[in-house]
Parts: C-alpha cells; sequence; structure tokens
C-alpha cells in the first residue's frame, strides 16, 4: 500500500503491528581500505566452467541469485503486488556464521559453495609468478602477464597455495607466493576483504540492507550527492557497518548509476569539474523533460484523467548478469521519478545469464518476434524485457524504431569496447547505436578501461562522435570489490567509472 | 499505535549513528559557516541595539540647586465645611 501522506516507517509498523527493531550499536567505523584499481581487466565469462580461453567475458555479478534466496524472509512494506515473488516470509534461516568470525580460506570454508569456487579456481587460474611461461597477452600495463616472457620460463601452473592472510588461492606453490610478496601485497587487503564479504553473504544472518523502500512522497527530494545522502533521503534503514554498504551498493549500482545521470537533481553538471558538456546538457535535457514532466492537474478519479506520454526506454546493450537482478533492485529506479514509466530493455547474447529457471524461451510468434522475456506484472511503472540477440539484429529489423531522444537512452554496463576479447562483437553494433541519435551512456572496470573504450570509439567511428559526459569515478559505483574465478589477480568493482557520448548531430550537412 | 516508530539514524540514546553523520558531511562545514553568520548577524543587532538606546552621558549638565520650599498658609487647605 502506497500512501502520499504517510511516511514508510510509519506505514510499515502499521503493518506489522510490532514494534519495529532497534538497530544493533553502531559499529565502529573500519579504516578506510586502500582503493586499489584493479591490476588487469581481463573480462572472463561467467562462472560455468567452459572450455574457451581465459580472454572472454566477465559476467557481472555472479551471485546476484543469491541475494534473492539469502534475504528471503526479511519482509518489505509498501510494495506492488508484482514485487511481492521474491520474498519467502517463513523460511527457517540458519546463522552458519558469526558476525565475527567471517573470514576463512576458500578451500576450508564452511559453506560449500566458496568451497567449489576453491576448487574451480585451482582447476582454471594460473600462478602470475614472472618465471612461468606467458598464458595470454597481457590486456592493461599493470597486468602481471606483462611481466612474464613468452618464450623462456617453465610451463604456466595452476594456483594451488592460498596465502594465509586473505585465504584465497593466488600462487602455486609457497615459494612463489614469497618471491612475489609485495606485489600480492598491494591486493591481499582487498582479497580479504572479498572473502570476509562472500563469507557474510553466506552466513545467514539477518540483511536488514536489503529491505529496500517503497515509493515516496513527491516532495521529499532524492539527494544524489553521494551513497550516504541517497540512502538517508530514500529513507532506507540506516546501514551503519561498511560491510552492509558494500552488500547494497553493490546490487543498487546499476539502477542509481543510470538514476544519478538522468534525473535532474544529478551530481553531474556544466560547471567546470561537472564532467557534463553541453551536449550533454541537450541530451539530457530532453531526457528530463519527459522524466519530470510539470503538473498536469491529473488525478485518480475521471476527471483526473489526462493523456499520458508512453514509456522512457531504456536499452540495457551487452547485458549479462544485471537482467537476473531483483525486480525491487530496478524498481529503485523508477521511485526517483514518481512521475515517469519505464522499460528496462536488456538486450544481448548473454542477457539470459543466471537466470538459468526462466529456460525455454517463450516462442517465436509474430507478435513476439524474437522469443522475448516480457515482464510487465512488475509494477505500474516498470517492464521490463529481455532479448537474447545481438543489438544490431534488431535494430536492423527496426524492432524498436522509431528512436526518440525524448523517451530512449543506452546503457552499456563494462561493455569492454575496446578489450580485445569483446571489441569485434561491438564493432557491429556501435555504429548502429550512433545512429539513433540517443544518449549512450557506458560504464567501466577502470579508467584504463574507460579510455581504452573512448579511443576505440573515437578511432573506429572516426570522430562522429559527441562526448556526453567525461570519463571520470561513478559516484555511484560499487563500494565492493569483486573476485573474478579465472584469475583472483584481477578485482574489480562493478560501474567503477562512468561516461557517456552519442552520434553527432548536425543541424545541416554539404551534399557532397 | 501507540507511538511513533523510531528513526534507525539514532541509537538508542539518541545520538546520531555513523550513517547519519556520513549523510550530513558533505554539509557540515557549509552549514557551521552559515549558522556562524545568523547567530553573529543576531547578536550584532542586539549588541547595535543595546548601545543605541543604552543611557546617554549627563555629566556636562548642570543640575540647578534644590528650590526654597514655599511657606504653608493654614488657610490655603481645602476643607469646606
Amino acid at each position: 500500500m502506497w500512501s502520499s501522506y504517510t511516511c514508510q516507517r510509519c506505514l510499515a509498523s502499521l503493518k506489522t503491528g510490532v514494534r519495529p527493531q532497534l538497530q544493533c550499536a553502531s559499529q565502529v567505523r573500519l579504516s578506510p581500505q586502500r582503493w586499489i584499481s584493479s591490476q588487469n581487466d581481463q573480462p572472463t565469462k561467467s562462472r560455468l566452467p567452459t572450455a574457451q580461453p581465459l580472454l572472454t567475458k566477465r559476467s557481472v555479478s555472479s551471485t546476484a541469485r543469491r541475494y534473492q534466496n539469502i534475504a528471503g524472509d526479511v519482509v518489505q512494506s509498501g510494495t506492488s503486488p508484482g514485487l511481492e515473488y521474491t520474498h519467502a516470509p517463513g523460511v527457517s534461516r540458519r546463522v552458519l556464521l558469526q558476525p565475527d568470525n567471517l573470514f576463512h580460506s576458500f578451500s576450508n570454508s564452511p559453506s560449500p559453495d566458496i568451497r567449489r569456487r576453491a576448487a574451480y579456481m585451482k582447476q582454471h587460474a594460473y600462478c602470475p609468478h614472472p618465471d612461468h611461461r606467458q598464458t595470454r597477452q597481457p590486456t592493461t600495463p599493470d597486468d602481471p602477464e606483462a611481466k612474464k616472457s613468452s618464450t623462456a620460463g617453465s610451463p604456466p601452473a595452476h594456483v594451488r597455495f592460498e596465502c594465509p592472510d586473505c585465504g584465497i588461492p593466488v600462487y602455486c606453490s609457497e615459494d612463489h607466493w614469497a618471491d612475489d610478496y609485495e606485489s600480492h601485497l598491494e591486493i591481499c587487503d582487498t582479497l580479504r576483504q572479498i572473502n570476509e564479504d562472500d563469507h557474510d553473504l553466506r552466513s545467514g544472518r539477518v540483511f536488514p540492507e536489503f529491505k529496500y523502500p517503497g515509493p515516496q512522497l513527491e516532495g521529499a527530494l532524492v539527494n544524489m550527492t553521494n551513497w550516504d545522502t541517497f540512502l538517508y533521503s530514500r529513507e532506507f534503514e540506516a546501514i551503519n557497518a561498511d560491510r552492509s554498504m558494500r552488500q547494497v551498493t553493490r546490487l543498487l549500482t546499476y539502477p542509481i548509476t543510470i538514476g544519478s545521470v538522468l534525473t535532474e537533481l544529478s551530481p553531474y553538471n556544466i560547471r567546470r569539474g561537472g564532467r557534463l558538456t553541453t551536449e550533454g546538457l541537450k541530451s539530457l535535457s530532453a531526457l528530463r523533460y519527459t522524466l519530470h514532466p510539470p503538473l498536469s492537474g491529473g488525478g485518480g478519479d475521471i476527471k483526473g484523467l489526462r493523456l499520458n506520454p508512453p514509456a522512457v526506454r531504456i536499452f540495457i546493450v551487452g547485458a549479462r548478469a544485471e537482467s537476473s537482478l531483483p525486480r525491487e533492485v530496478w524498481a529503485q529506479l523508477t521511485h526517483l521519478f514518481p512521475r515517469a514509466k519505464f522499460h528496462i530493455i536488456f538486450i544481448g547474447p548473454e542477457s539470459m545469464s543466471n537466470r538459468d529457471d526462466e529456460f525455454p524461451l517463450p516462442p517465436r510468434t509474430p507478435s513476439n518476434p524474437y522469443g522475448a522475456i516480457v515482464e510487465d506484472r512488475i509494477s505500474g511503472e516498470l517492464k521490463i524485457s529481455t532479448y537474447v540477440e545481438y543489438y544490431h539484429t534488431l535494430h536492423k529489423a527496426g524492432h524498436f524504431y522509431p528512436y526518440d531522444p525524448y523517451f530512449d537512452c543506452f546503457m552499456l554496463f563494462h561493455p569492454g569496447l575496446g578489450h580485445p576479447a569483446s571489441s569485434h562483437e561491438w564493432e557491429e553494433t556501435v555504429p548502429l547505436l550512433l545512429e539513433t541519435k540517443v544518449p549512450i551512456l557506458a560504464t567501466g572496470y577502470t579508467e584504463w578501461d574507460m579510455q581504452r573504450d573512448l579511443k576505440w570509439v573515437q578511432d573506429k567511428m572516426g570522430g562522429e562522435v559527441d562526448l556526453l559526459l567525461e570519463p571520470g569515478e561513478n559516484k555511484f559505483r560499487s563500494l565492493r570489490w569483486d573476485l573474478n574465478d579465472l584469475d583472483p589477480q584481477d578485482i574489480s568493482c562493478g560501474n567503477w567509472g562512468l561516461w557517456g557520448f552519442r552520434g553527432k548531430r548536425y543541424e545541416t550537412t554539404r551534399k557532397d | 499505535m501507540p507511538f511513533l516508530p523510531r528513526s534507525s539514524y539514532y541509537d538508542k540514546n539518541y545520538r546520531q549513528s555513523p550513517a547519519l553523520i556520513r549523510a550530513r558531511q558533505p554539509y557540515l562545514i557549509k552549514n557551521a559557516l552559515t549558522g556562524i553568520a545568523i547567530f553573529g548577524f543576531a547578536i550584532s543587532v542586539y549588541a547595535f541595539t543595546i548601545k543605541a538606546v543604552s543611557q546617554d552621558e549627563f555629566e556636562d549638565v548642570k543640575v540647578p540647586d534644590k528650590p526654597i520650599q514655599p511657606t504653608r498658609a493654614p488657610n490655603t487647605t481645602a476643607n469646606q465645611a
């Protein structure tokens, strides 16, 4: 139930009728961790073992599903019926790990899932010590593969030895670990943090941070300066612990990154240091005209009937595990824009990652020619479609034509445009994206990654690109670092950087 | 419902939680300066007003001597029979 004049906490008590649990005593804020940009951003496929070489796309959030199951018994108020399927109240919770007992070496972990991951890593990941031969081309300047030589050296060995400080198998033997200690020390702290966070997720505790609030009063503006002000002004429960902040931002980064750029209260502006360019302001103003429409005098009765504009379409091209995020997480985007409707469209060959129980896809019929999964019962403001196709196929078929810069937006989450493993797939798609003249927002794992993507786009498209948002750190990035199972040296955080571009528009062109 | 639910941003002793302090962080210094400016203005208005209406200096005015008492006449009392 949603009311326009009662705050969410009061509604929650009315609904449950019991005294809400007081938050446990505020924990000491952990000292700021060293932010180490990932040493290489080799993308890999999802965790399922494949015969493909290591140099493939990284799948995002392979544990997205788990959030759904673990947070299953947290009651949420104020949601529409379409979102309640993700909760299973009454599921008995068994606490596996206490909060002070979260560090376990991966091979000896109490959780069978993590032990399986450790076995996978030991089968697939290679030791980064320079003595071994190279296994693949180095992808970034910081890649440990760059230190290895391609001709001389001992044959590459799988990792077997787990560092006692971080508990993750990182080297093939203790000697190599001790030898390479200085470079391991750069990431050891972060690896330990990842270890503890992974165990925390499987510890079976109550997760008050996954209790997402519903829609809020229009007048209660959402402050988009940073995560803390956002969570406070959106009336989340207070998230005092850093670990909880990490867990919750890891999922929320996907909808909120989009929301932070499109909203009129966005932290990106045209002042110096605000990263938005004039062209960016033009594109975003068009979208904001639809997202923040003037009041039309409409209401709930017959006299309040007004013509409604179509939904804002956000095409998430090259979607991987983002499409499996719980729908309440995507609904947070609609709660930022009270008077707009959204249609989120996931397009990509891997857009059904982590959604194995939704197979088989619907049959291809004339009314649904691409066998898309359409979820239109989520809420009155959100509809989600998933296409397992390349974007260029759909574009050439004119399936989403016409594209309107007042309603449409493309979002690319870590596309790896310039990355050698994935850039050939984007070569056909990006020119078509630019042709639509609709804003395209892209994120990247690191600064270097984004610059490489930007350079690739400008080289390939011959400069016919307008920059909308200069590359830089995303204010709403994931605060949690993720481990790449195929290469433990490669740690990344989701949506670290954000930038935007669009095809160049000319008012007139010469007829040559 | 006999009472309002407590905000999770304050702990049981009504002290601000770390989440609230972090949320206030970008505005702490600007708010403190604004507060000082407003209080300063109010205090300066008081100070000026009090100084402006404080008692004047009358040291240069010569106080005349006490006047001589007029003689009392018994038939001037107002006692009509």
